[in-house]
């Protein structure tokens, strides 16, 4: 009876459980063993570093979702700073330049989900066809050189906080409880996850599936449009080699945190927590002085775990 | 400083013998490791310059990423089209080794620019003396510690941009070995990021967070000393810190003028670009060239930063090498 009460309870654990469980463990044992690692300095370092990642995550696990993919996110990334720095060093002000970066990003959503949606080529695909084309356009947009000669206050908004809390960090919060809510407690959230759980069943029942595949890809690349934006405010300079791989940071994310590849599952928590483990292992690895490469092997192994023990969860849930 | 004068003469004694007998069908293919960086852009821009007075076609070729099965099989394509020359920039040290010795065995000369291939069938070598840039990193570190504190003691760190590149390994050592000459400096860390701006500026701030007291930084390319510089504005530490980058790219002359930068380690990729397509033109016209050549390696810091000798260094766009040529 208990037994079973237990595994019950066990079956009914949200999805980000591991990832949630495994951070927390990992921040006890680093504020043992690392003295400066819960200072008010490094929480605020961390909350910086995880910001730009985690809002891209949440838009790629918008894709995974539906069970679509979007390896773009990178190259979008650079090419919405690089778009941005550009008309930031010709004169054009802030509201503008920011305007038409995130306008950019919408419209190359768009394109994406037109492709997915309208012309039937596979989200991998396009969107690695996108890796490609907008990491070119940010190379012919800059000339390959970085761009610098921003106005100076750009980097104010990246370094300013709120009640002590990085303005980073907050746009991040902020983006994550729009996406959370659009996917929690709104129809458009439901007709996403149905879509990712049986896209056939789903177009049977009538839901709008070019629509919502929409929603999905322009949020992805949107959100990314919006990072890059951050990105740039960070580093005062656009360079068109910037965000390399991130696309495969924030799929780890999402996936570390619930996600799954198939589609139909997978939580903005999670995918926040996934950039948060990422962050700390990497903030971790530096203060106990980890060799950079044993470091790069742990990162691998503990993805490995992490998916692995989540997936027995899903088997457990399905099976039992 | 510059130890140039001897490649500008020989480059200006080579146009003297053989511009007048160029030919409309030479051309010269330049590969870079990376099109994607700045860098390598000035590289480009030196060869162009080159093509133009010579009146040779410059092909502008590489991978926008450092990828050395990529840049294989652009350098095998590139001969294929039986160019003139080829002037290669080869990614990695034992891989591009017998490409680069198969193109030479073909009839074909291959000038090495900025990094050493396993290999010793080419027509010229080009380069900085990564070591010796390291060795100037560390000097001018301690040279920073010094002013700041009045002594030249304290923990330093660097960064390498990425594992397993021939130039930055190279600058690496030079940098231990010049620090090694100052028995209060002790390096604490070392980390190695992906070659990305990002990933150089939370490293910076993650070594800070562990040794509080850490006296300097070296980051050995473009995007670290970017990142880093950016760390160090952040936490507005650009009067006590003592950080010291390789090359010149326009973040980090931003940083260098804002002062979280204290020196700058540069070289001179755009007369790599342009001596490598005069040496490419000058051997395929049947002319010896030098082995080995150094293209020189110097420190800027915010003192010296307007001194008209480094103007062209620090920005492309102010090269002028009509006038050096003519030294």
């Amino acid at each position: 009876m208990n037994k079973n009460f237990l595994s019950v309870m066990f079956q009914r654990l949200p999805v980000e459980t591991y990832v949630v469980t495994f951070t927390v463990i990992l921040w006890i044992v680093l504020s043992i063993m690392a003295p400066n690692f819960m200072t008010e300095g490094n929480v605020s370092n961390m909350m910086r570093q995880v910001s730009i990642s985690a809002i891209i995550a949440i838009g790629v696990l918008c894709t995974i979702i539906i069970a679509g993919i979007d390896l773009s996110v990178g190259s979008v990334a650079a090419f919405c700073g690089v778009l941005v720095a550009q008309l930031l060093s010709h004169g054009y002000g802030i509201p503008m330049s920011v305007g038409l970066a995130l306008i950019a990003g919408v419209l190359i959503g768009s394109l994406n989900a037109v492709a997915v949606g309208v012309l039937g080529i596979p989200a991998f695909i396009v969107t690695l066809a996108g890796l490609q084309v907008y990491r070119g356009l940010a190379l012919l947009i800059s000339g390959g050189m970085t761009v610098g000669g921003l106005p100076p206050n750009i980097k104010d908004f990246a370094r300013g906080t709120l009640l002590g809390i990085p303005n980073l960090f907050i746009t991040m919060l902020m983006a994550a409880i729009v996406v959370h809510y659009l996917l929690s407690y709104t129809r458009t959230g439901r007709y996403l996850y149905a879509l990712g759980s049986n896209s056939e069943a789903a177009r049977r029942q009538g839901i709008p599936v070019f629509r919502m595949t929409m929603v999905a890809y322009v949020l992805s690349s949107g959100l990314t449009a919006l990072a890059s934006i951050l990105l740039v405010s960070r580093l005062s300079v656009a360079s068109p080699s910037m965000a390399n791989a991130y696309e495969l940071q924030a799929i780890a994310a999402a996936v570390v945190g619930g996600a799954s590849l198939f589609g139909g599952r997978g939580t903005v928590l999670g995918a926040i927590a996934g950039a948060i483990l990422f962050t700390t292992m990497s903030n971790g690895a530096v203060l106990l002085n980890i060799d950079p490469f044993w470091e790069m092997v742990l990162e691998g192994l503990l993805i490995a775990l992490v998916v692995y023990l989540d997936n027995l969860q899903k088997k457990r849930l399905s099976g039992l | 400083m510059f130890r140039k004068l001897t490649l500008a003469a020989s480059v200006a004694s080579m146009a003297l013998i053989s511009a007048p007998i160029a030919r409309a069908q030479d051309t010269v293919a330049v590969i870079v490791k990376a099109t994607t960086s700045e860098y390598w852009q000035w590289v480009f821009k030196g060869a162009e310059q080159a093509g133009k007075e010579l009146g040779v076609k410059v092909d502008e070729l590489g991978s926008p990423k450092d990828d050395a099965a990529a840049q294989i099989s652009i350098l095998e394509s590139a001969a294929g089209s039986k160019p003139s020359a080829i002037v290669i920039a080869p990614t990695i040290f034992e891989a591009l080794g017998d490409p680069i010795a198969a193109v030479t065995d073909s009839g074909i000369p291959v000038i090495v620019i900025d990094s050493g291939a396993k290999t010793d069938k080419f027509a010229s070598f080009l380069t900085t003396n990564n070591e010796a840039g390291g060795k100037a990193a560390a000097n001018a570190m301690a040279q920073c510690i010094k002013e700041r504190t009045g002594k030249i003691a304290g923990k330093v760190a660097f960064i390498t941009a990425m594992a397993g590149h021939e130039s930055l390994d190279s600058r690496d050592k030079g940098f231990k070995d010049g620090i090694a000459a100052y028995p209060d400096l002790k390096i604490v860390g070392n980390r190695v990021a992906n070659n990305e701006e990002a990933e150089g500026m939370s490293l910076t701030a993650d070594m800070l967070t562990k040794d509080s007291d850490l006296a300097g930084v070296f980051a050995d390319n473009a995007q670290m000393g970017t990142g880093a510089g950016t760390a160090i504005s952040e936490q507005k530490l650009g009067d006590k810190f003592c950080l010291v980058a390789f090359d010149a790219d326009a973040g980090e002359v931003e940083h260098l003028k804002d002062g979280s930068i204290y020196a700058l380690i540069i070289q001179d990729p755009y007369m790599m670009g342009y001596a490598g397509v005069w040496y490419g033109y000058a051997a395929a016209h049947g002319a010896r060239l030098p082995k080995n050549v150094d293209t020189g390696v110097g420190a800027v810091t915010k003192a010296n930063m307007n001194d008209p000798a480094f103007a062209g260094l620090l920005d492309v766009t102010k090269r002028k090498l009509s006038s050096f040529v003519g030294n």
